[in-house]
């Protein structure tokens, strides 16, 4: 079933301000049919790893299903002859016979099984995660750097043609074909995750680690920063969607520098939004054509995100707006300063401006 | 060297059981009041650890709660996600470093002298310091959660989260320094298990003979000695990072934060199955004693216990799979981890043939023994599949990991542990506990714990991460939340009502007769409660089952027709015997109650607080404090008026130990060198890691260590070492001709030593704070530079104690003690000087 975006935010319970002013009644009873459906659906789920929409993710739920069988038996087993020793008749052995009883049991209860099984598990299960790997391949995949911050998503696409795009907190992806993640972290140690296409990899300061992904059919997943990273680890979420080649050609070529700098600076009516945003954000922030901060996440495009604060808000009007006002109630301890020297029309038409950045 | 062969020592002595019992207590018994701080007894001190182990296990449960009850539904935020992440910190680090080795620790020291026909640990005053460094480490961590500053990075503290630039103020400086000072009690509790097992055990118990919990006890020990430097080395170098600015993690530096993972793991791993193995250790007791057999495979299970041993400390980077580790090594750690499960299952089953072959009775502590069973059996298999890699890179950092984790630390500690306090209670109280409130303890807290966490293992497959304050609804992860939550409610109502039973049975518990589960065990051959002294005479025991030998036991041993059943000489005594086959070769003379423990672990706790409010002045003075006291501890020591300065003994018994030169303080030190070297080995592991595979590290092309000055320090250390070892040597036969001279100068050379040292590190103009590579050198020749130091006082103070009278060729075992420290210390400089300024020069950058 292929989801839009917005679709798939909007059935979700994602802090937007239409949600704030809800009753209470009205909330919890779209938490039970929330419940119900979910129920319904058992495995699925956004970050489900039981629910793979790729090959490499699929190959770990099979080797998951054999494991959970085997241990079970494994377990019930054990358990049932432990439980029967309690029961049993008794019988006589010489001790002879109880050293051969024993030896029985040790030797194939204690190394036999376990070493089949071991012996097992890694032949079926270790080239499941070749996929994974960045090996080389005939014709070179895709690169994506994805860089974690504190508590954003630095995403950069160095093979795009024309130059390097530069985004932040969102992630397109070409669909049915295999892409490397190039990742690092700017500060702490995050981690990359998309549970639906495969495992996380861990974004280290000072390194860039590889992992090999691939989507089989145009999708939304979700993803998440999968290692501890500080305050706000729980409010670090992207999504990730996978798109046709064309449209991911199409959505790179749109944000090169040339069409982003015309898109920021050819509006006249924005243009005290422009003044204040040189005053007060610039320093910190990228937007093509008019400044080149660095500090927090890149705006050149943001108007076309889909949410906000890594992956927290749904991006719908006024949004924008709304967290410049409310962002350390919504995300406490985020590292934007807080905005009490700002007044609130100019916040307002600072967020008027910036959702217009839509390429 | 003595070995005396005997047969039962003739009592000499005849005095009436209660005399000799009065004349014993004289010696060993516990003061009051006041005094009572100073009990150096094991029995005592064994259940100070049990008792503070469970109230911090009380506290740790209720960080649980809290969690829990935040997480029960999503979008909670009654607590806010800084404080959240404090509990959650706190929580694995109050259960893992402040309840779950400690309790166990308690155990053994309570349990081993009593297994092995002893009377006390082998170090009593040092058993007293590691409670005290316990308690007051344990308080100070503790305390930071009540002034909402506890470390809020993860119960790992992965840097750089961890370092000063991400987590300012105090709260990682409370986790690196108070844990560090609580390991301090890990470590002397593991330096003196092994010890006294080796050196202590009772005449004839041979080391194959002894019971299998000693074993167990002792691979732990072991374990300890080695598996904790590693951290120890690494919370000094990121409180130095976060002090001090030493960028050792920091990649900006030259440091790289991997190598945290690496030290902390290095450590973790054993860790987890030093919590395991004494656990295992209960069950192998328990099982032949509830199925009226001797366990059938006695040999496999020494087996599986030293493989696993082994084997733990190979299987650290299982943790790490997802930080980029080569894939090559990946598979060796992968299969590695997996190979663990082979003794594991031996025990397993070893423990399944024995009630196969026995009449197993399905009594309360046999009930937690099955609990044990069907928890850590799921547990350990989970870890099997955790091991495989691509697995490994789903589910790692997720919920299935913490059910993982919590199915074998409370299946594989928790359980054994309970069923180990029903099966002792009698033992400890001289009651029996009550059946019906223990079967519903036991069924609320196993009911309790499934709920709990058997459905977390699917919350995890749902994507839900690990240390998340809240989550958002839809995700599939409410309901698996909520039935966890609730879980956790039942669970601490069938803990409470464990507790409540134990703490009842004190009260009202039915009156125990003598051993009351008709145990083989030693230890019941005790007074219920024990004595303090243990038994009122020594055994010959060459036999595993020693009370389904000889039933009668309990009471030749209380009629003092063994061994040791005099006390006219007023010195607290008991037998030190070979290792291998336990032939008597001294009497070991202990100390009785003394201050010094607890002087010193106040110092101590002085210098952690002075640190961490960074008062350095003070924290100089303290640990000069601490220095002064120690030394003054071991002042009264072998032939000092304070311990047995006559050294008298029955004709026909072997000689005092301090009137030898392989007493149990050689083998203490020698133990405690084996620690050092782990911590040494980590240090180079840090320096080699570094050199190789740090990001951003710099090398000069210059090395700035004089090599010069270098080899003329290991010269001068060498020529002291070697003169000590002629003292030594001349000593063993008996020569002390000229011994105070040598050793003050040999201490002069030390001193010396150390002075040609500090100006090699003076004039390399390190940069510590700019440069990893500076920063690690620094450590190293400090390390040298104490190590040099401590050599030097202690041969000193030899000199001294030569013409006090306390060493000599009547008393001469002391100085072979400081000898084993100068070899240690020379191979450690030489090594220093080959690895920091030699290869460098080699090899170049």
């Amino acid at each position: 079933m292929r989801l839009s975006v917005q679709h798939l935010i909007s059935t979700r319970r994602l802090i937007s301000i239409q949600r704030l002013t809800q009753p209470w009644v009205n909330r919890l009873g779209i938490q039970l049919v929330l419940l119900a459906t979910l129920m319904l659906s058992g495995c699925a789920g956004d970050k489900s790893i039981l629910d793979p929409a790729g090959q490499a993710a699929r190959d770990v739920v099979m080797i998951w299903w054999v494991m959970l069988g085997f241990g079970t038996v494994v377990l019930v087993m054990v358990t049932v002859l432990w439980l029967f020793t309690f029961k049993r008749k008794e019988v006589t052995r010489t001790p002879a016979e109880e050293r051969r009883v024993a030896r029985r049991w040790i030797i194939g209860g204690g190394i036999l099984l376990p070493v089949a099984s071991i012996t097992a598990l890694l032949a079926f299960g270790v080239p499941t995660g070749q996929r994974m790997l960045t090996l080389p391949l005939g014709e070179p995949p895709e690169v994506i750097e994805v860089i974690g911050h504190q508590w954003w998503w630095e995403v950069r696409y160095p093979g795009a043609e024309g130059g390097e795009v530069v985004t932040s907190n969102q992630l397109i992806m070409p669909a049915g074909e295999p892409v490397d993640f190039h990742v690092t972290g700017a500060d702490v140690i995050h981690a990359f995750w998309v549970p639906r296409l495969g495992g996380k990899i861990d974004m280290v300061p000072g390194r860039v680690n590889k992992i090999r992904l691939e989507a089989d059919e145009p999708a939304v997943f979700g993803a998440q920063c999968a290692e501890f990273c500080g305050a706000q680890h729980t409010q670090m979420q992207l999504y990730v969607e996978a798109v046709e080649r064309d449209e991911y050609d199409a959505w790179l070529a749109a944000r090169q520098e040339n069409p982003l700098s015309s898109l920021a600076t050819n509006d006249q009516q924005h243009e005290p939004a422009r003044e204040a945003f040189m005053n007060h954000c610039a320093s910190c922030h990228r937007v093509a054509g008019l400044s080149n901060g660095d500090e927090g996440p890149d705006l050149s495009d943001l108007g076309s995100r889909t949410s906000l604060g890594a992956g927290i808000m749904a991006m719908e009007e006024g949004a924008v707006t709304h967290w410049l006002q409310h962002h350390q109630q919504l995300k406490p301890g985020n590292k934007m300063p807080p905005h009490d020297d700002i007044d609130t029309a100019t916040l307002a038409s600072l967020g008027a401006w910036l959702e217009t950045l839509t390429p | 060297m003595t070995t005396i062969d005997r047969d039962v020592s003739p009592p000499g002595d005849q005095r009436h059981p209660d005399q000799l019992h009065s004349d014993l207590n004289e010696i060993w018994g516990n003061p009051r009041g006041l005094k009572a701080l100073t009990i150096v007894n094991h029995t005592t001190l064994g259940l100070r650890f049990m008792i503070t182990g469970m109230v911090f296990f009380l506290i740790g449960g209720m960080l649980a709660m809290l969690v829990r009850t935040q997480l029960a539904l999503p979008d909670q935020d009654f607590m806010t996600p800084d404080i959240y992440n404090q509990v959650t910190t706190m929580h694995g680090t109050v259960m893992m470093f402040l309840f779950a080795i400690p309790i166990l620790e308690g155990l053994a020291i309570y349990m081993i002298p009593k297994m092995i026909g002893a009377r006390d640990l082998v170090c009593p005053r040092l058993t007293s310091l590691g409670y005290w460094c316990y308690l007051f480490g344990g308080i100070i961590i503790t305390f930071s959660l009540i002034i909402e500053m506890a470390p809020n990075s993860g119960w790992f503290m992965y840097t750089p989260l961890s370092s000063s630039e991400y987590s300012p103020g105090l709260g990682s400086d409370f986790w690196l320094l108070g844990i560090t000072f609580v390991e301090i009690s890990a470590l002397s509790a593991g330096v003196e298990l092994v010890v006294s097992i080796l050196r202590t055990r009772t005449q004839g118990m041979a080391l194959h003979k002894m019971p299998l919990f000693a074993w167990y006890i002792l691979a732990m020990a072991m374990m300890i000695v080695l598996g904790f430097p590693p951290l120890i080395l690494g919370s000094i170098l990121l409180e130095l990072e976060r002090a001090a600015g030493m960028p050792f993690f920091d990649v900006a530096g030259g440091g790289d934060p991997i190598l945290w993972q690496h030290l902390f793991w290095l450590f973790g791993h054993p860790e987890v199955y030093i919590i395991f193995l004494p656990a295992a250790g209960i069950v192998s007791t328990l099982i032949p004693v509830f199925a009226g057999r001797p366990i059938v495979g006695y040999g496999w299970v020494v087996f599986a216990i030293i493989t696993t041993g082994f084997i733990s400390f190979g299987l650290w980077v299982h943790h790490m799979f997802t930080v980029g580790i080569p894939q090559l090594a990946q598979a060796f750690f992968s299969a590695a981890s997996m190979l663990v499960a082979v003794p594991t299952a031996i025990q397993v089953f070893v423990w399944l043939a024995t009630l196969w072959l026995g009449k197993p009775k399905m009594k309360l502590p046999m009930l937690w023994i099955v609990g044990f069973l069907v928890i850590f059996v799921c547990g350990g298999l989970t870890g099997v599949m955790l091991a495989l890699v691509p697995f490994n890179w789903q589910v790692h950092d997720t919920h299935f990991v913490v059910a993982h984790m919590h199915y074998v630390l409370v299946g594989g500690m928790f359980f054994p542990l309970i069923a180990g306090l029903y099966y002792w209670l009698p033992l400890f109280s001289g009651r029996m506990p009550s059946e019906t409130l223990g079967k519903w303890g036991f069924w609320l807290t196993f009911i309790g714990f499934n709920t709990t966490f058997l459905i977390m293992h699917w919350t995890g497959l749902l994507g839900m991460p690990r240390r998340v304050y809240s989550y958002e609804p839809g995700m599939g992860w409410d309901i698996t939340n909520l039935i966890s939550s609730v879980g956790g409610f039942i669970m601490s109502a069938g803990i409470a009502m464990v507790l409540l039973d134990m703490a009842l049975h004190f009260r009202f518990g039915k009156p125990a007769k003598t051993n009351p589960w008709h145990s083989d065990g030693l230890e019941w051959a005790n007074r219920m409660p024990p004595s303090a002294y243990n038994f009122v005479s020594l055994p010959n025991i060459e036999t595993r089952h020693p009370l389904w030998d000889d039933p009668e036991l309990p009471r030749t041993i209380a009629e003092g027709q063994h061994g040791l059943a005099v006390a006219t000489h007023g010195r607290r005594e008991m037998w030190g015997t070979d290792p291998l086959t336990g032939k008597v070769r001294e009497i070991i003379h202990l100390p009785g109650n003394s201050w010094w423990p607890l002087f010193a672990a106040m110092a101590l706790a002085v210098v952690c607080l002075s640190l961490l409010t960074r008062l350095y002045p003070l924290a100089a003075i303290a640990v000069v404090i601490a220095v002064l006291f120690l030394l003054r501890w071991s002042w009264e020591n072998g032939a000092h008026p304070k311990a047995a300065p006559d050294a008298q003994v029955a004709p026909g018994d072997p000689p005092l130990h301090s009137r030898t030169m392989d007493g149990p303080g050689l083998w203490a030190m020698s133990i405690t060198m084996l620690a050092n070297g782990s911590f040494f080995l980590s240090y180079l592991f840090g320096w080699f890691y570094l050199w190789t595979v740090s990001p951003g590290w710099r090398m000069p092309d210059e090395s700035p260590l004089s090599l010069v000055g270098l080899l003329v320090a290991g010269g001068v250390l060498t020529l002291g070492a070697g003169i000590l070892e002629k003292q030594v040597h001349g000593l063993r036969q008996k020569r002390d001709a000229g011994l105070a001279i040598g050793m003050f100068g040999i201490s002069a050379l030390g001193f010396v030593q150390v002075g040609i040292t500090l100006w090699v590190l003076l004039s390399a103009e390190l940069a510590v704070t700019e440069s990893s590579h500076d920063a690690i050198i620094m450590v190293g020749l400090a390390y040298a530079l104490l190590h040099g130091g401590l050599g030097a006082v202690l041969a000193l103070l030899q000199g001294l104690r030569v013409g006090f009278g306390y060493v000599g060729a009547h008393a001469p075992f002391e100085p072979a003690v400081v000898a084993q420290l100068w070899r240690y210390n020379v191979a450690t400089f030489w090594i220093i000087v080959g690895a920091l300024a030699v290869l460098p020069r080699v090899i170049g950058s």
